[in-house]
């Protein structure tokens, strides 16, 4: 599977409210893509424009090129924010419709839903009711029900949402994997360690226009550089608030991490550092995801 | 009693597998890419299939079809247990009873459709005591005395009374044509006088068994309309709650959603309505009810034609008010205004097939899309319709339908995706939308 989804623009207003205000990026096979942004961002918006389920003032959205219409979306997945599901209908039976309605045969649907309960860990609630099941284990389902047809794009809004870490995990290797097989994967969360973990890229949106969007070493490795610089018997770093270009970012537990300017010579820092004591630490550091949301929004 | 539901229901999903596979393969052999008119077809069918699938198998619908199958054998069993196997009258006779007086009370007695045995008894103390103890019902003391034990009322109908009554005048003009010196010519002359027949410058009103159809039909279309619209307005109401509907909708289109909905739940009513029928019919044949006597066939089969059409033409709105909730508490607000036309339809229909002479107004309303499954049924039972005007009535529905149709997928598509407060319909087709 090769593909490449485009959003060109996208435009939504209600009232007076803009949701979308021109967004535009890309999201490419073969990696898993993070989706942040503040809540409000018009991140689900964006992800219900790509399902036609929001009607667009302007843009575009195009999968490998055209324009994405029914015949695209049926080989789209979608997990939706406020999980879509059948309370009172049988999760094996539930997951065997949606198959057919993205045109699988009946035979191809029974077959794929067993494997991707079993896959998931809970074949043995194929019978049961969708609203019988745990917090956890519909949110297995509800990602089984985006998977089931073996799409091509994987569009999931807070899939990691309230999940214990066995469940975060689970969820995560299902999202590399099929990435690694092709798939096109854009996920949205509030948790940006977690997004670290899993994602290669992310991009980031605010009040519905781009922020950055970019790989996460890309990113970790740009911008400013990062000082960790731990001093014996410092616990609160005051040596480091008076150096021209030095910001700290943040001190924790003695170590002072600090970002520094274009302008800044780390050698002065250091000189600094041994002033104020013994220097125990003292690291270059990549950014974390957290400080690339922060900045970029700020 | 279940068998024969399951039977029907059965018969009504295996024909759609089989009509969706057959889909199914076609759609294979041809280009998948545009989302044709043959897929478009596969998705309602499979929508339609699923609801009929889960529908059928909830109590409600197993215990719902159970209580109209009871109610309607009740409508069809209880009549005949109550007409026709009256038991055969006894009168006790006193003193002297002449041959005329016995034919003129035999004569009296068959009129009424009653069959009397004559109980000879001692003296009138004997009779008196038979008529308490209820051995008799009625005592004839010299030819000339009627007792009964229990006075009877002028607006009693029992058989007791149509005979006593009967008994009475006969015996009374026995005794004028007696007393009046008349040859036994004349007197049989006067005995074999037959009423005049009396035109009327109306037609005549449906009367007791058609009547009975009815309003029997009348009850099961306004159960059927009540109930499965109102699956059409939770059913969608909960799609959208549950956000399945998202789902749902990134594969599909709207249209196709709710045709699907529609056509599952209608497929599930009809087959309980065929079912019922079959049922009545049935029955009636086995317990000899001539409640599907005289125009009672035409008003079944009106009433299911009109149960399809009543149908057709409520699914909508039902759909449409759905969509625009998201509670409990949302869709009651909404279903109460909906439900009026219906319960206005169907309390001038129970009014108009009890007085048997439809009004004016009535016949409007026969006509109108909303009352016409309940009164145009009703003018069939009365034979105050012919079959064009029962043409033109259908055909105003059918036409309103697929307006309400246009306009229930319009509200629909823009209604199903809000979510949060109920949506007002004005938002719906201002400018912001």
């Amino acid at each position: 599977m090769e593909g490449l989804l485009e959003l060109e623009g996208l435009t939504r207003r209600y009232g007076a409210l803009t949701a979308l205000d021109g967004l535009s990026f890309s999201v490419p096979a073969g990696q898993v893509v993070g989706f942040l942004g503040p809540n409000g961002a018009g991140k689900t918006t964006t992800m219900r424009a790509v399902f036609g389920l929001t009607d667009l003032d302007a843009g575009r959205v195009k999968w490998n090129g055209a324009a994405v219409g029914q015949a695209e979306r049926r080989r789209f997945g979608y997990m939706p924010e406020e999980r879509g599901l059948y309370p009172a209908m049988l999760v094996g039976e539930q997951l065997e419709y949606l198959g057919r309605l993205h045109a699988m045969s009946a035979h191809d649907a029974a077959a794929a839903t067993k494997a991707w309960l079993e896959r998931l860990g809970v074949a043995d609630r194929a019978g049961s009711k969708v609203e019988a099941l745990s917090h956890g284990n519909q949110q297995r389902v509800q990602l089984a029900a985006a998977l089931v047809h073996g799409p091509e794009l994987l569009i999931l809004d807070e899939p990691l949402a309230g999940l214990d870490p066995t469940g975060i995990d689970a969820i995560g290797d299902v999202l590399v994997e099929q990435a690694r097989a092709g798939c096109c994967v854009l996920f949205s969360s509030h948790q940006l360690d977690q997004v670290e973990d899993l994602c290669e890229a992310v991009t980031i949106i605010d009040h519905g226009r781009l922020v950055v969007t970019g790989k996460v070493d890309d990113l970790a490795t740009s911008g400013a550089r990062r000082l960790v610089v731990r001093v014996a018997g410092d616990r609160d770093a005051s040596w480091a608030c008076n150096i021209a270009g030095v910001t700290v970012s943040e001190v924790d537990g003695g170590a002072a991490r600090l970002v520094l300017d274009e302008r800044v010579d780390s050698d002065s820092v250091l000189r600094a550092a041994m002033g104020a004591g013994r220097v125990t630490e003292f690291v270059f550091e990549r950014r974390r995801l957290s400080e690339v949301f922060r900045e970029a929004l700020a | 009693m279940n068998g024969p539901i399951i039977l029907v229901i059965l018969a009504v999903v295996v024909a759609l597998r089989v009509w969706l596979r057959r889909r199914r393969r076609s759609n294979r052999n041809q280009s998948r890419a545009p989302a044709g008119s043959a897929l478009l077809k596969g998705d309602v069918g499979l929508v339609a299939a699923r609801e009929v699938r889960e529908r059928v198998r909830g109590k409600v619908f197993r215990v719902g079809t159970l209580l109209i199958l009871l109610v309607v054998a009740g409508a069809i069993v209880v009549p005949v247990l109550n007409s026709g196997k009256s038991r055969p009258q006894r009168v006790g006779v006193v003193g002297a009873f002449p041959a005329p007086l016995r034919e003129a009370v035999v004569a009296s007695a068959t009129s009424v459709g009653i069959t009397v045995h004559l109980v000879p008894e001692a003296d009138a103390d004997a009779a008196h005591r038979d008529l308490r103890s209820g051995r008799i019902d009625l005592a004839i003391v010299d030819g000339r005395e009627l007792i009964v034990d229990k006075a009877i009322g002028s607006a009693v109908t029992s058989t007791t009374a149509q005979l006593v009554l009967s008994v009475s005048k006969n015996l009374g003009l026995a005794e004028a044509v007696e007393s009046a010196g008349l040859s036994a010519t004349q007197a049989a002359e006067l005995a074999g006088a037959k009423a005049l027949p009396v035109k009327s410058l109306q037609p005549g009103t449906a009367k007791g068994a058609t009547q009975t159809t009815s309003t029997v039909g009348l009850i099961l279309v306004f159960i059927m309309l009540t109930q499965y619209n109102t699956w059409i307005l939770i059913g969608v109401m909960e799609e959208k709650s549950s956000r399945v509907v998202e789902v749902l909708l990134a594969a599909m289109r709207p249209v196709q959603l709710l045709a699907g909905k529609v056509l599952g739940i209608g497929l599930v009513a009809f087959a309980q309505a065929a079912l019922v029928v079959a049922f009545a019919l049935g029955l009636a044949e086995a317990v000899g009810s001539d409640l599907l006597r005289g125009t009672a066939p035409l008003v079944l089969v009106s009433t299911l034609v009109w149960l399809v059409l009543g149908y057709a033409f409520y699914c909508w709105v039902y759909a449409a008010a759905g969509s625009m909730a998201e509670r409990q508490d949302q869709v009651q607000s909404l279903a109460v205004p909906l439900s009026l036309p219906i319960i206005f339809g169907y309390v001038m229909a129970l009014i108009a097939a009890g007085s048997g002479s439809p009004s004016t107004f009535f016949k409007v309303l026969a006509y109108l899309p909303p009352t016409a499954p309940f009164a145009m049924p009703v003018l069939v039972g009365l034979g105050a319709v012919t079959w064009w005007e029962f043409a033109a009535s259908a055909a105003v529905s059918i036409v309103c339908t697929v307006g309400m149709a246009r306009l229930a997928s319009s509200v629909y598509r823009r209604a199903i995706l809000r979510t949060g407060r109920r949506v007002q319909l004005r938002e719906l087709f201002s400018r912001t939308a």
